[in-house]
């Protein structure tokens, strides 16, 4: 990499001093590093080239990651670094290839995960709230569902030989993650506790169970293909594959029964029962324990409900791996096979630290977020791996005017050339970073838990701020309208491209563009 | 369905592939008999016992076959009975088809016939034709058009979209303005040097001469001080619009704001203070210190470039048409054009009319300053034109039936600059900026900035439909953003400058505080208003700031005067800090991909174009 900027840079050297006219440009501008770094980058992007076909393919998602998120967490993250801020890049937007994604469900304005991830995996879009399945769906109804599934690029990954791989930093069986391998009418039926009667009667599988059954089911829905069903599957979520039963519970429960599920199945003794050589395992030193070049298949469910915010990981009771870990382990067992493979990677917790109103987890759990795609480049080769960067929606979350650069940007705003805060019309000093809706300010203090803000009811407004520390992990800014929790948003999000086929992100497209780019790399349908 | 056959042995049946296949093995031939003793005719041997094979079909969906095949049981038939028993089975085969590794149309039916499945597909593959289309070659592109839309940021292109869709009797969100159609689309970092939220000088300085600078200042680098003359001097960039100037192309600027504002002035002026747009509002010191004010530098534009650059011959600016009459007029009654609306319409303290030394300048230009001048104007055979419409900026695009002599939309000044330009074979270089965005979100009135967006978006299609898309760069893009959001969680189809109806509702949906809350809102700023069918914004500054929520529901937050309401109340909403987009079609329009400076974008036209190459050419 170095040595490639260096020859570019000689010859851009080359091309001005060989130039036999006098110079038009002031040096004062052509010695900005602002213009060497520019005119450096445009010439680097007139010497891309393309690849077509990648052998493997890793889309990213990050749940709720609008613009303004990325652009907070890239300043946060230089600011750790002991940097400004502002000129920092995250790992995907070195990425070259880029475009705009229009979000919005067939039935919904502003989208939901389910109606936006079925959307990325399955190539159309769909209604908000359901699963794998198409716009015919009644949401919730059973019945309807029969007939209208779709299928999805793992499922197409898989029967084409490919590895598979699901990871998530929320429940495995989340809206995110289920829309990879499940149909569903209703994203809620994560396990069979959660699905009224007559949904059961009519004979839909839970989500939960749909990742154990996953192979058998595929096998049965496409007579004539043999799978091996999914490589990798990491994240939480243990109470839905856990029979209400304490005898049940993990070592390291949380709650006196862990397990959601009334119908006495285990699905973690099911899961093992299929896949005798597979490893399942529940906590950081069993994930640490896990051999990537021997291990054939593998389950984690590191948590009863969702992983813990990356702030948060060090009060988890038995520890588990950040999604960065999560994604390396992923890769180095996905790769073992020699054709290739398909792994979805979300970090499930920007979308939840948003709702709870909470920037200081949003950005971190992006940081983090950031840190995994760098960990997919590092055990990757860019020439075979076509890597996608995508947010499912965006959060009502703003940057507000007029802090100076290198302002804190958790921090209250302070403008150019001053040092205290600048004040509002209410002689209220405010943040960079609020939220249109939600639940409104705390004050936490050192709280890492963004999901502390459900304790107590949404407060709506101002607040006089002067004497608290905003930066605080447990702060929450204050928002406009109070609401249970803070809302999606309804403008496009971006979509970063690498590798052979990231050409195909241009434009401004239909968020079920996605399905057809990786299609394109893996060549996974018949045109 | 397993159907049972018997064959006495060797198979190779069957033109089947063999991927899990052993071929089945013969049977072992049965022991021979011992030999008789010598000289006795001994006994025969008893004869081999017979190996025999069962073999049974397997359908499609076998366990062991999952694509079907045969199972080919095998043993020695022990009981000489002719038939092998299951007893006498050693030996259980399988011989599969191959499995299938893609699934055909009829699995695939539900993804293949439905419409956003096609309509997804096809886009992909029309990316084959925008990469195959790439131009890659520096100096390609014989014109370029920039256009600003100043404060549009990623929501503002979402909610004007879904806005102009539901005028056309769509639901909205499937809609696409006319840049949204661009082939490529890259994301612009737009802080400036020392602010972490940028302002307009600073980031069309970026655009213009592809150098980060302060906020504040305009076509100088982050040496200067804001504010002190003295500090300019030496630190001047050079645009973009000067190298085209220089190059030999005609060049024009548009705006809806003020000529003399900060994106605009970024084009052609150097000025350590974007507020200095005429000499009135300039300290002395600065005035002493020699600086000139922006309404002056740009009807000495033409001098001044040329006074700069030792050896160049240029003709000046062809097209400069927007608002700002104030600033060129001097503060006499005597001055004021036939249509002001100020009893002394200029502020110039220093006695010049600089309407009249720019047409002393160009005796071949037309000064125009409304609707019916600039409907005469043949572009075709006119030189140059200078129109400022109004005393300030011109109208919102909503109010612009209640300007006083009546004026132009942005499409119009659009279509007509480009008919001028495009009179010079060598090219020409046009920046379009659609100012009021801006000025309708700083108003905290989604209407307004929503309604201006989609004026610019018909702009753009006028340019595209007036420009050869392989000669043409044509560049979208924003200064900035606004903190202007799209809450959840309306259904598709609901008004975007509505309440809140949720999926499946047809009542508001009620936040915690049990009010209806609107689609659009602001996180600072003046606040709610409900003004009715005022189509002017600033209507807003006539009353204080209000923060926090009001009792929508029997207000129609639909109407042009409503205003949405607010969290931190300031005197005016802010920008935004976050990316922008920026959307490109022509020569060159693939280098925006990516997340990149601002200031990238002053690279990209000069590749496209050649500036600086085709400028250092005519230098002796």
């Amino acid at each position: 990499m170095k040595t490639q900027y260096l020859s570019l840079s000689a010859a851009v050297a080359i091309a001005l001093s060989s130039n036999s006219y006098a110079q038009i440009l002031p040096e004062t501008q052509t010695n900005s590093d602002w213009y060497v770094k520019a005119q450096q980058k445009t010439s680097e992007k007139l010497h891309l080239k393309n690849r077509y076909k990648a052998k493997n393919v890793i889309l990213f998602v990050g749940d709720g990651m609008g613009v303004s998120t990325l652009t907070a967490s890239r300043i946060l993250e230089g600011q750790l670094a002991g940097q400004t801020g502002e000129e920092n890049v995250l790992s995907f937007e070195n990425f070259p290839h880029t475009a705009l994604v229009k979000t919005y469900n067939v039935d919904a304005q502003t989208p939901d995960s389910a109606g936006t991830m079925t959307a990325m995996m399955s190539g159309l879009k769909t209604d908000a709230g359901v699963i794998g399945v198409d716009e015919d769906v009644q949401r919730g109804d059973c019945a309807s569902a029969q007939g209208n599934e779709v299928a999805t690029a793992l499922d197409l990954a898989e029967i084409a030989g490919f590895s598979t791989g699901v990871v998530s930093t929320a429940r495995i069986t989340h809206a995110t993650p289920a829309a990879t391998y499940a149909k569903s009418a209703e994203r809620n039926w994560e396990d069979i506790s959660d699905m009224p009667a007559e949904a059961v009667t009519a004979g839909c599988e839970d989500i939960a169970s749909q990742l154990v059954n996953y192979e058998s089911n595929l096998e049965a829905r496409y007579p004539g293909v043999d799978v091996d069903g999914i490589e990798v599957v990491m994240g939480g979520g243990r109470r839905h594959f856990l029979p209400k039963d304490a005898t049940a519970n993990s070592t390291d429960a949380v709650s006196s029964i862990e397990g959601d599920r009334t119908d006495n199945r285990n699905l973690v003794a099911e899961w093992q029962a299929t896949y005798p050589d597979g490893k399942y395992v529940m906590d950081q030193s069993g994930f640490d324990a896990i051999d990537t070049e021997k291990a054939k298949h593998i389950f984690a469910l590191f948590n009863e409900s969702h992983m813990q915010y990356e702030a948060n990981r060090p009060n988890d009771i038995a520890g588990e791996p950040s999604l960065s870990e999560m994604t390396e382990k992923a890769i180095k067992v996905l790769d073992n096979n020699k054709k290739g493979f398909f792994l979805m990677v979300e970090s499930g917790r920007i979308d939840h630290a948003h709702h709870a109103g909470n920037a200081y987890n949003a950005l971190q759990d992006t940081i983090e977020f950031s840190n995994a795609v760098k960990a997919a480049l590092e055990n990757t080769n860019p020439e075979e791996t076509l890597i996608l960067v995508t947010a499912d929606h965006s959060h009502v979350f703003t940057i507000a005017g007029y802090p100076k650069r290198g302002n804190p940007i958790l921090g209250e705003v302070v403008s150019v050339g001053e040092t205290d805060p600048a004040l509002a019309a209410d002689g209220l000093p405010y943040t960079t970073l609020g939220y249109a809706n939600g639940r409104g300010f705390r004050d936490l203090g050192t709280e890492t838990n963004a999901d502390a803000t459900y304790d107590t009811d949404p407060v709506a407004g101002r607040q006089d701020i002067s004497g608290i520390d905003t930066t605080q992990p447990g702060f929450h800014q204050e928002t406009l309208v109070p609401r249970g929790s803070e809302t999606h948003a309804g403008e496009d999000v971006t979509l970063h491209a690498n590798g052979p086929g990231a050409q195909y992100a241009q434009g401004v497209v239909e968020q079920s563009v996605i399905f057809h780019i990786i299609d394109q790399a893996m060549s996974l349908t018949e045109k | 369905m397993n159907k049972t056959l018997q064959i006495a042995i060797t198979l190779a049946l069957i033109g089947m592939t063999s991927a899990c296949i052993n071929d089945a093995e013969n049977g072992s031939n049965g022991i021979n008999g011992n030999d008789g003793s010598v000289g006795e005719k001994g006994v025969a041997g008893s004869p081999g016992e017979n190996s025999l094979l069962n073999q049974t079909v397997l359908a499609i969906g076998d366990k062991n076959c999952p694509n079907g095949g045969l199972k080919i049981a095998s043993g020695i038939d022990k009981n000489r009975s002719g038939v092998l028993d299951s007893d006498e089975i050693n030996k259980n085969e399988f011989v599969c088809k191959t499995t299938r590794t893609k699934l055909n149309d009829h699995e695939l039916i539900n993804n293949k016939n439905n419409t956003w499945y096609v309509e997804a597909a096809k886009r992909v593959k029309d990316n084959d034709e925008n990469i195959s289309n790439i131009i890659k070659k520096a100096g390609s592109a014989k014109n370029i058009i920039l256009f600003v839309g100043d404060g549009m940021g990623i929501s503002t292109v979402t909610a004007a979209r879904i806005l102009e869709g539901q005028q056309k009797g769509m639901m909205g969100e499937e809609n696409q303005l006319s840049f949204g159609k661009f082939p490529f689309a890259g994301l612009a970092k737009t802080y400036n040097v020392d602010a972490q939220t940028p302002d307009s000088a600073g980031t069309m300085t970026a655009i213009i001469t592809g150098v980060k600078t302060d906020a504040g200042v305009i076509g100088v680098d982050e040496d200067v001080v804001r504010g002190d003359c003295s500090t300019a001097a030496g630190n001047e960039l050079v645009t973009a619009l000067e190298l085209a100037e220089i190059a030999g192309k005609s060049t024009g600027i548009v705006t809806t704001a003020r000529i003399t504002h900060a994106t605009p002035a970024a084009t052609y002026a150097k000025s350590a203070e974007r507020n200095w747009e005429d000499v009135s509002d300039m300290p002395a010191q600065a005035i002493t210190d020699g600086c000139e004010d922006i309404a002056s530098q740009l009807v000495n534009f033409k001098a001044n470039l040329e006074s700069r650059h030792a050896g160049i011959n240029i003709d000046g600016i062809e097209v400069a048409m927007g608002g700002g009459r104030r600033h060129f007029l001097p503060k006499d009654v005597a001055a004021n054009s036939p249509d002001a609306s100020s009893s002394i319409e200029g502020d110039r303290t220093d006695g010049r009319n600089l309407v009249t030394e720019w047409k002393n300048t160009y005796p071949n230009g037309v000064y125009v300053y409304d609707q019916a001048g600039f409907d005469a104007i043949n572009p075709e055979n006119t030189e140059r034109v200078f129109a400022l419409f109004n005393e300030s900026h011109m109208q919102y695009e909503a109010d612009r039936q209640n300007d006083i002599a009546g004026e132009p939309s942005l499409t119009e000044m659009t279509e007509k600059s480009i008919a001028l330009l495009d009179n010079n074979k060598k090219g020409f270089f046009l920046m379009v900026e659609s100012g009021r965005i801006d000025h309708a979100h700083h108003a905290g009135s989604a209407n307004g900035a929503l309604t201006e967006t989609i004026e610019f978006s018909n702009a753009i299609q006028a340019a595209v439909e007036n420009t050869n898309p392989k000669d043409t760069l044509i560049i979208v893009t924003a200064d900035h953003g606004h903190v202007f959001t799209i809450a959840g969680y309306p259904k598709r189809g609901n008004p975007i400058l509505g309440k809140v109806v949720g999926v499946g509702k047809t009542e508001p949906s009620l936040a915690a505080d049990n009010m209806p809350y609107t689609t659009l809102g602001y996180t600072n700023g003046r606040g709610f208003r409900d003004l009715g069918s005022e189509t002017n914004a600033d209507a807003t500054y006539a009353t204080d700031a209000v923060s926090g929520r009001v009792d929508l529901s029997s207000i129609d937050t639909e109407s042009p005067g409503f205003h949405q309401e607010t969290l931190v109340p300031r005197s005016s909403e802010t920008h935004s800090g976050e990316d922008v987009g920026v959307y490109a079609t022509g020569p060159g329009a693939h280098l925006v991909t990516g997340t990149n400076e601002q200031n990238m974008i002053f690279h990209v036209m000069n590749h496209a174009a050649a500036l600086v190459e085709k400028a250092e050419a005519t230098l002796p």
